[in-house]
């Protein structure tokens, strides 16, 4: 936790910075009549500067480690598998298309994940993918992307 | 004389019909309120303009409770008036209260919508005046208001709670400038210009996040059986005797931010649940499913609901996005909202506010017979309902607005939301700023446009002077704290042990 602070003050400071400086270079601070688009993110930017640097130096000036915040071992590799498979879908979204993608995600998370039997992975995936098909598609004509078998 | 315009059974077919599919759009995310009745819109011009607008309160009145459950079972706020609900809500879940939570908040609202509805009666023209009063210095006031207190929310770190909150208002300046038309920090990607939207922020940082924290543990986290019958989920009656003050509370405060163009029920819920927990015997309980925190906000948000009709009608301005398209609904008919409606279209007027009673007894009664029925989804193992939450979540944020960029963003919010409820920063206080950002800096550049004293004017004028020292005071208080407690720990190491 101290070591997550140190970094998240620092990483905070840095982009507070860059906030203040990008809003005076490319926004004006103040316009005809009254205060411009600059205004407000240069003096929140100012805020969080200070904020990130009272969170930097109490965390520099800490003792105590805290208690780690990232899980080891077969947390960690349970939260890397189910972020990676997520984030594996959206990326592939355009490609797979909603309703397909949606039964490959729940068939690959049910199983490698928790190794649900096959005829309940099955099942789940392809009711999901239904439902999603009815509602989202037929009833609220939600354009959905689609892969090339069209659907 | 508006119920027997209302209470015909054709309306009241439109009444039901428009509470469920209300409730079954509001559990849907991403099809918030607005985009909910602007579904149903086009379906209701066939009617007569009084059943239309029976169906769209009653529809209205439905999404509102709907984003509730979604809240309370999974975290997933369906739309920012429920943001707090997740706060209590979802815990109440965990420890196997789910059915308490939604019978609470089922409950609240309608003490909060049927009380809302007398004082529309009451004193809707004396109150479009009041809120007239209202210029922006007031509105900026009462917002800055709602953010200093925000860190209430937050439970043992004020710093990370403000860090989350001014991080929140930076976000809200991406896109756009609506007074000089630059688009900031978009960084040319057309999507970014457009600004950050509320609802693939939270739902990644309140959904996802939570699934990510679930997903750590083999069996997630744990929900804890109970029993489901009808008994079972209804409040206690120590739950009830700890929620009545709150849902009075609520709904009095719901009501009166309501009346003010441009806040609405979120700020209602927010400022609400900051109210429970200063007024509460055990603050310590919130955040931990204390039963209060799901009473006085859900009560606040219907109560603002149903304010929210009073400058609308009598002064033609939308409190929110969805009574704005409820008054496009009001013009198509060739209706003008406004001082003179109550006196050319009484039957109207009348019509409408009872039904937004009639859809708040609907809601009641369909809620309670449909709880046992939500409250069992849970009962799923955690290892097929964490996929089907995470689907649920990319479904949500893609049908918003039809694009692949809102599941992205909703995905780094994700992380975003997982990595701070880990460090103890606070989601909600992100979101309200997000949502509350762009009103406050418009209202904030309009008063000192207006202003010949600078920021004086917030202090010149009475309601906003007394908001402005509120806000003010709600800072300097724990910073005070802090910096006394820090200077006594100092004093105590420096003198020799022993």
């Amino acid at each position: 936790m101290r070591t997550a602070d140190r970094i998240a003050g620092a990483a905070l400071l840095a982009f507070a910075v860059a906030f203040c400086a990008g809003a005076l270079k490319n926004y004006t601070y103040s316009g005809p009549g009254g205060p411009g688009s600059a205004f407000l993110p240069f003096w929140l930017g100012v805020i969080m500067a200070v904020l990130a640097v009272w969170l930097l130096v109490g965390a520099l000036r800490s003792r105590d480690p805290g208690a780690a915040w990232l899980p080891r071992g077969e947390g960690l590799r349970r939260l890397i598998l189910v972020l990676g498979v997520t984030a594996a879908f959206v990326a592939l979204l355009k490609f797979v298309g909603m309703i397909l993608g949606t039964a490959l995600f729940l068939i690959v998370l049910m199983r490698v994940l928790d190794r649900n039997p096959w005829p309940l992975t099955l099942s789940v995936a392809a009711a999901t993918a239904g439902l999603n098909y009815l509602v989202f598609t037929y009833w609220l004509r939600v354009p959905f992307p689609v892969s090339v078998f069209g659907f | 004389m508006g119920f027997s315009v209302a209470l015909t059974p054709f309306n009241l077919l439109m009444a039901t019909a428009g509470v469920i599919v209300g409730i079954l759009i509001g559990a849907l995310p991403g099809i918030g309120p607005p985009s909910g009745v602007a579904l149903l819109l086009p379906l209701t011009f066939g009617m007569e303009p009084t059943s239309g607008i029976i169906m769209l309160a009653a529809l209205y009145a439905g999404t509102m409770y709907g984003g509730t459950i979604t809240s309370v079972l999974i975290n997933t706020p369906g739309e920012s008036a429920s943001v707090v609900t997740c706060l209590d809500g979802h815990q109440m879940a965990l420890q196997g209260r789910a059915g308490p939570a939604l019978g609470i908040a089922a409950i609240g609202s309608f003490i909060a919508g049927t009380i809302g509805v007398v004082l529309l009666m009451l004193v809707s023209p004396a109150l479009a005046r009041w809120s007239l009063a209202f210029g922006p210095p007031e509105t900026f006031a009462l917002m800055l208001l709602g953010l200093t207190t925000v860190t209430l929310l937050t439970g043992d770190d004020a710093l990370k709670g403000y860090i989350s909150m001014v991080l929140g208002l930076m976000l809200a300046m991406v896109g756009f400038d609506i007074i000089s038309g630059d688009a900031r920090y978009a960084f040319g990607i057309p999507e970014m210009m457009d600004g950050m939207d509320f609802l693939p922020v939270a739902i990644g940082l309140f959904g996802l996040g939570e699934v990510l924290a679930g997903a750590e543990m083999a069996k997630g986290n744990a929900i804890l059986q109970g029993r489901y019958g009808l008994r079972d989920v209804m409040p206690s009656a120590t739950d009830w005797m700890r929620s009545r003050w709150a849902i009075v509370r609520g709904t009095v405060l719901g009501f009166s931010v309501g009346l003010l163009p441009g806040a609405g029920p979120t700020v209602a819920s927010f400022l609400s649940y900051t109210v429970e927990k200063k007024a509460s015997k055990h603050p310590q309980e919130f955040g931990k499913g204390a039963i209060e925190g799901v009473a006085g906000p859900e009560s606040a948000n219907n109560a603002a609901a149903t304010g929210a009709m009073v400058p609308m009608l009598t002064l033609g301005i939308p409190g929110s996005a969805t009574t704005a398209i409820m008054l496009g609904g009001l013009m198509m008919w060739g209706l003008r909202p406004g001082p003179m409606l109550f006196e050319k279209n009484p039957e109207f007027v009348w019509g409408l506010i009872a039904s937004q009673y009639i859809a708040n007894v609907m809601l009641l009664v369909l809620s309670t017979a449909f709880i046992p029925l939500f409250v069992r989804a849970l009962r799923v193992p955690y290892t097929i309902l964490m996929p089907l939450i995470i689907v649920f979540c990319i479904t949500g944020a893609y049908s918003l607005k039809n694009n692949i960029w809102d599941v992205g963003q909703m995905l780094v919010f994700g992380v975003l939301g997982y990595a701070m409820k880990k460090l103890g920063y606070s989601p909600a206080a992100l979101v309200l700023a997000l949502v509350l950002g762009p009103m406050a800096e418009r209202a904030l550049r309009q008063s000192l446009i207006i202003s010949d004293v600078g920021m004086g004017i917030f202090f010149l004028r009475p309601i906003s002077a007394v908001l402005t020292v509120a806000a003010l005071a709600a800072v300097a208080v724990p910073v005070a704290r802090a910096v006394l407690a820090a200077s006594r720990r100092r004093g105590a190491a420096s003198r020799p042990a022993g």
